[in-house]
């Protein structure tokens, strides 16, 4: 796991260097692409965490005893499910500032926000799938031994919730990687955006697009080998092969 | 009652319904403190229900329970209550309910540490004490899926008594094991029984109940249809329902 983890800060802050072994026009303008690189990966790891702990409340709340709280966090999952990810973002850096005026954001800010938004909803269904597959006895040995509530979730509930829910979640976050790219339609500078500058510069179409997706399934290579020694870890039962 | 300790836990009559179904109906007894009572009955008499209700894992619906003077009725008790009630009453459940994800040790360790924010060290040393006292010391690091269902439920019973409880539930402990297996769980819950301990035990295991039990309780839709010593309830058994139940259970 930790070495997954320096691989992609390795990737962060070197990733000029193997993109300048690229074929032209791509060699050239590896500092570009690195630059791309590092807000892909960004706008990817800000929206995940807070994606994530989105995802933990309302998956929390979609099961919550209270109707109300039900009912806010499922209206958000459906929303967010049934609409498309770009009408979000161009909502979050277009409508929301005539709304909600101090909401004026910058495009890598309000790309993070819909993202997060988008990418919490499809969490909390893996959230609210780990917790209910929980065992009903777990939480009431606890709550016998007498922990509160909180304890119990905490330490008996959530670990073995988060277990079951990981393998959706990592699929969740490889989705945002990807799903990233839209950020160009609001003009950040992430890797698609950047390919599709120096494509339109150099009208070299092939390279470019070639490099991009190789970069791509790069990243998500990485993400998906961190994943995998993470579930290994937490594997304690050693039921994958 | 047969038996002389102070009465450690009062039911006044206490009532349960899901829905329609009345589980219990005016269930009024006492546990003196040190005795083991066995309660026996048909499924759906309301055996596990009652157990649950002592520690208040199902709400009562009428009536009271009084624990070492303490009375709560339907709906009294704040939750901070009920949580130190719970920490003195110990249960040991059918299906084990150990923690998949801690270590044995960790198990038996969670509850001093985080509800009586016992030193590490200190339920450590604890905890394999336990450990030994069920004879599984040698398993401490292990997680709870290697280990036999007759050895789960011995960590169980080494958890529930790492809070040192005034009294342990047992809800149908033999259940779910092997019959290879039942033996020396209820060698660990007979060295319990010697050594003092309040036990209230659901079970079917006939044996045990003629051999440790100082009362049994007979339940039959939710209500107690006898409360007899052992050795009267099993030789001198005037009941024809609770004739025809030992005879459907004793093989």
């Amino acid at each position: 796991m930790a070495a997954a983890a320096v691989a992609l800060v390795l990737v962060l802050w070197l990733s000029a260097i193997p993109i300048s072994w690229f074929p032209e026009p791509v060699g050239s303008s590896a500092e570009e692409f690195a630059g791309g690189v590092r807000t892909t990966v960004e706008l990817t790891l800000i929206a995940g965490l807070i994606g994530t702990l989105i995802g933990v409340g309302a998956g929390l709340g979609k099961l919550s005893h209270i109707p109300p709280v039900r009912w806010v966090c499922g209206a958000y999952v459906w929303a967010i499910r049934g609409t498309p990810l770009i009408t979000q973002i161009f909502f979050v850096y277009f409508a929301l500032p005539e709304i909600v005026p101090w909401l004026q954001m910058s495009d890598f800010a309000a790309a993070t926000v819909a993202l997060a938004g988008n990418v919490g909803a499809y969490n909390a269904e893996a959230i609210r799938a780990g917790l209910l597959a929980v065992p009903r006895g777990q939480r009431e040995a606890a709550r016998a031994l007498g922990l509160s509530q909180t304890q119990a979730f905490l330490h008996v509930t959530f670990p073995q919730a988060f277990r079951i829910s990981l393998p959706p979640l990592v699929n969740n976050i490889v989705a945002l990687l990807k799903d990233s790219s839209l950020a160009f339609s609001i003009g950040v500078l992430e890797l698609t955006n950047v390919g599709d500058r120096i494509r339109s510069a150099t009208f070299q179409p092939k390279p470019v697009l070639l490099a991009t997706a190789l970069i791509y399934l790069l990243l998500t290579s990485l993400m998906t080998l961190f994943s995998s020694s993470l579930e290994k870890r937490m594997d304690i039962e050693e039921r994958q092969p | 009652m047969t038996q002389g300790g102070a009465p450690l836990i009062t039911l006044e009559g206490v009532c349960k319904r899901f829905g329609k179904v009345e589980v219990l109906r005016e269930i009024s007894t006492s546990f003196a403190s040190g005795s083991v009572a066995v309660i026996l009955g048909s499924s759906g008499s309301g055996k596990s229900t009652m157990l649950r209700l002592i520690n208040r894992l199902e709400s009562l619906d009428a009536g009271a329970i009084v624990f070492e003077g303490r009375r709560l009725g339907p709906g009294t008790g704040t939750v901070a209550q009920l949580q130190a009630l719970r920490t003195e009453i110990g249960m040991v459940f059918q299906q084990f309910n150990l923690f998949p994800h801690l270590t044995v040790l960790e198990n038996v360790m969670l509850a001093p540490r985080l509800v009586r924010g016992t030193p590490r060290e200190e339920a450590r040393a604890k905890a394999l004490e336990l450990l030994v006292r069920v004879g599984l010391e040698e398993h401490a690091p292990k997680h709870p899926f290697a280990l036999s269902g007759g050895q789960q439920q011995r960590v169980a019973i080494a958890r529930a008594l790492a809070m040192n409880p005034r009294v342990i539930l047992f809800d149908e402990p033999t259940s779910a094991l092997d019959n290879e297996t039942v033996g020396e769980v209820l060698d660990v819950m007979k060295e319990l029984a010697r050594s003092g301990m309040t036990m209230i035990v659901v079970t079917h295991e006939l044996g045990f109940a003629r051999e440790v039990a100082d009362r049994i309780l007979f339940l039959e839709k939710g209500r107690i249809l006898q409360d007899a010593p052992p050795a009267e309830f099993f030789e001198r058994q005037q009941d024809p329902r609770i004739r025809a139940f030992l005879g459907r259970i004793s093989h």
